[in-house]
């Protein structure tokens, strides 16, 4: 096959700089120069889909696979244009099929073809689809969001919320939060060598967020102790304790960490969270967790997970409503929250709204495989298989 | 008295006593701490203490750890429950003939039974005549019927002609779906006596129904 055109290599350098615009005019002029290239295609309906041009999408990812039927990013790009633009379930469902079969270990083509199986009613099918999803991958959160949903439907919101945080817990967000709350940034670089670390409060603490951070949570707890040693008040060093606790399923050692912590000093925002998070896996103590995760969506307003937190916690006290207005909240806060669009849907669903539940789903689907970069990675791999 | 309640619930965990810890807590109780309070007022402090009992090193990881044990083995006595009490108010619900649509009906079952109501679930498809049958046998006044059909909603009204002509003129007929949500009109030619929209909805008609009408019987 032929390799890259000149016009495709900049519509790929200023589509991956998100240039949306001048991206779409240099397809076009690759496409004036060969119409027959599916890369110019599939990339031309990846750009469609971004400025919500369904149609175009459909059209262009169509016309890449009639060109070359193994271009698996083509079917990315159809099978989010069918789901986007909603009420063409069946050609959906080819779709992501298809795409199963081209890309067998490929998780988010059985958790879409999944969300397909679902928006048409084949309930069982969906499931099983999603179940496929989790075999390829355990710790997939949107295959269990689904389930979630699924579960809602036939067993109500006891049975689904557990589903939820379970989701939720797998899902990366919650701990940026964390981290976020302890003052821990990704600046690229390896946690420090505990050895390496001077024996100084805020050089171990830094050092042992960082140690957390890469899920070094023995090494950490080791740092956080030589705190404690120095100052068993230390309300951070608990609260950086409690984390590492819970990050080792030990609920009751973290909540006496947490608690510790809020008894030294109420302003130890990482204790309020993990305490919340202790509450939240105890069946019962709803009420306490909504309390706990009220505070810190008081404290934290900016940030969308405390309230999608929050959220969780008032609907295991069946207070509906208020969930939903929390969740919203959240989108507000950040338009691509999952975890959020998952909750609201699930809200949306108890109110019997399914049309404006599913376009939640649809919408939180979307931007899970594109947080995934999952279009790139197909398209890469495609572009060098041909080259 | 609280504080001194804390510290021997406290001194329970770390000597991995958990028949202690229970008579600390029946203790609490009978001083006339309840139920929903004993997590707050008794389990967090003595909880707090123990974190700072580790935190300060007069306990060693492993007595933190059985300490925590012991904390889970007691933790039922402390905790609110999880479920609602029984209301002892019966509730039936049902899709009506003909619809096959059971979302709404789960949903709205499933969050009536987690607070606190009896709910007989009759499924979907569910004829005028088999409501009337399981109103008999189960004594219930309340009945929610759910349609998402035009057509299955409108015949709601075979529902409420049964319950006149078998004189159940004390039960209550709340109605549930699309149809009736679009078109209140539709919920009062059918005869209904309320619109229920969702979960949130019935739980907060059916409380008041409970309350204002239901006081005293099922």
């Amino acid at each position: 096959m032929a390799p890259r055109s000149q016009q495709l290599a900049l519509a790929e350098g200023l589509a991956r700089q998100n240039h949306i615009q001048p991206a779409v005019e240099a397809c076009y002029q690759a496409l004036a120069n060969n119409e027959r290239d599916p890369l110019v295609h599939c990339l031309l309906a990846d750009l469609m889909l971004y400025g919500d041009f369904y149609d175009e999408a459909i059209n262009s990812a169509s016309r890449a696979i009639e060109i070359d039927p193994d271009c698996s990013p083509a079917y990315l790009a159809l099978g989010l244009g069918y789901d986007r633009r909603g009420g063409m379930w069946d050609q959906s469902i080819l779709v992501w099929h298809e795409l199963a079969e081209v890309e067998p270990d490929l998780v988010t083509a059985h958790v879409q073809l999944g969300e397909a199986f679902a928006a048409a009613a084949f309930d069982d099918e969906a499931i099983d689809a999603w179940r496929a999803a989790l075999e390829l991958d355990p710790a997939e959160a949107r295959a269990m969001y689904n389930l979630a949903v699924a579960a809602l439907k036939k067993e109500g919101m006891s049975t689904a919320l557990p589903g939820i945080r379970k989701a939720g817990e797998l899902d990366p967000t919650q701990d940026d939060l964390f981290f976020e709350l302890a003052g821990v940034v990704d600046d690229g670089n390896p946690a420090p060598d505990p050895a390496d670390v001077p024996h100084e409060r805020d050089a171990m603490i830094t050092a042992a967020g960082a140690l957390a951070f890469e899920d070094d949570y023995f090494a950490a707890a080791e740092l956080i102790r030589g705190v404690l040693e120095d100052n068993p008040d230390d309300p951070e060093a608990l609260g950086l304790s409690a984390y590492l606790y819970l990050k080792q399923e030990a609920v009751n050692e973290a909540m006496a960490c947490a608690l510790r912590a809020l008894t030294i000093s109420t302003r130890t925002p990482t204790a309020v969270y993990t305490l919340g998070v202790a509450f939240s896996k105890r069946p019962g103590l709803n009420r306490n967790a909504a309390r706990v995760f009220s505070a810190l969506a008081k404290t934290v307003s900016g940030h969308p997970m405390p309230h999608v937190l929050y959220a969780e916690s008032l609907l295991g006290l069946q207070r509906y409503s208020q969930a939903a207005d929390a969740y919203r909240t959240a989108i507000s806060l950040d338009p691509t929250c999952v975890r959020a669009r998952f909750g609201l849907a699930m809200v949306l669903l108890t109110e019997g709204r399914y049309a404006e539940s599913m376009w939640e789903i649809r919408r939180a689907a979307y931007h899970d495989t594109r947080h995934q970069g999952l279009f790139w990675q197909l398209y890469d791999e495609y572009a060098e298989g041909r080259s | 008295m609280a504080d001194d309640a804390a510290a021997r619930l406290y001194q329970a965990f770390v000597s991995e006593d958990p028949a202690s810890a229970i008579s600390v807590i029946e203790g609490a109780k009978s001083a006339g701490t309840n139920q929903a309070q004993l997590f707050d007022s008794l389990f967090a402090p003595a909880m707090s203490l123990l974190g700072g009992a580790w935190a300060s090193g007069a306990i060693d990881e492993y007595t933190f750890t059985q300490a925590a044990v012991v904390a889970e083995q007691i933790g039922s006595f402390v905790t609110p429950p999880a479920a609602a009490q029984d209301t002892g108010v019966t509730v039936l619900i049902g899709s009506m003939h003909r619809d096959y649509h059971s979302v709404d009906k789960n949903i709205i079952g499933a969050a009536l039974k987690e607070a606190g109501y009896r709910v007989v679930d009759l499924g979907v498809d569910v004829r005028p005549a088999d409501f009337l049958d399981r109103l008999e046998e189960t004594g219930a006044r309340l009945l929610v019927v759910c349609a998402s059909m035009v057509g299955t909603a409108k015949n709601v009204a075979r529902v409420r002609e049964m319950l006149v002509t078998e004189e159940r003129d004390n039960v209550l007929l709340l109605v549930s779906g699309g149809p009736f949500v679009a078109d209140l009109e539709l919920a009062k030619k059918v005869g209904a006596n309320g619109v229920v929209r969702g979960a949130e909805s019935a739980l907060r008609i059916i409380d008041k129904i409970s309350r204002d009408k239901l006081a005293g019987g099922a």
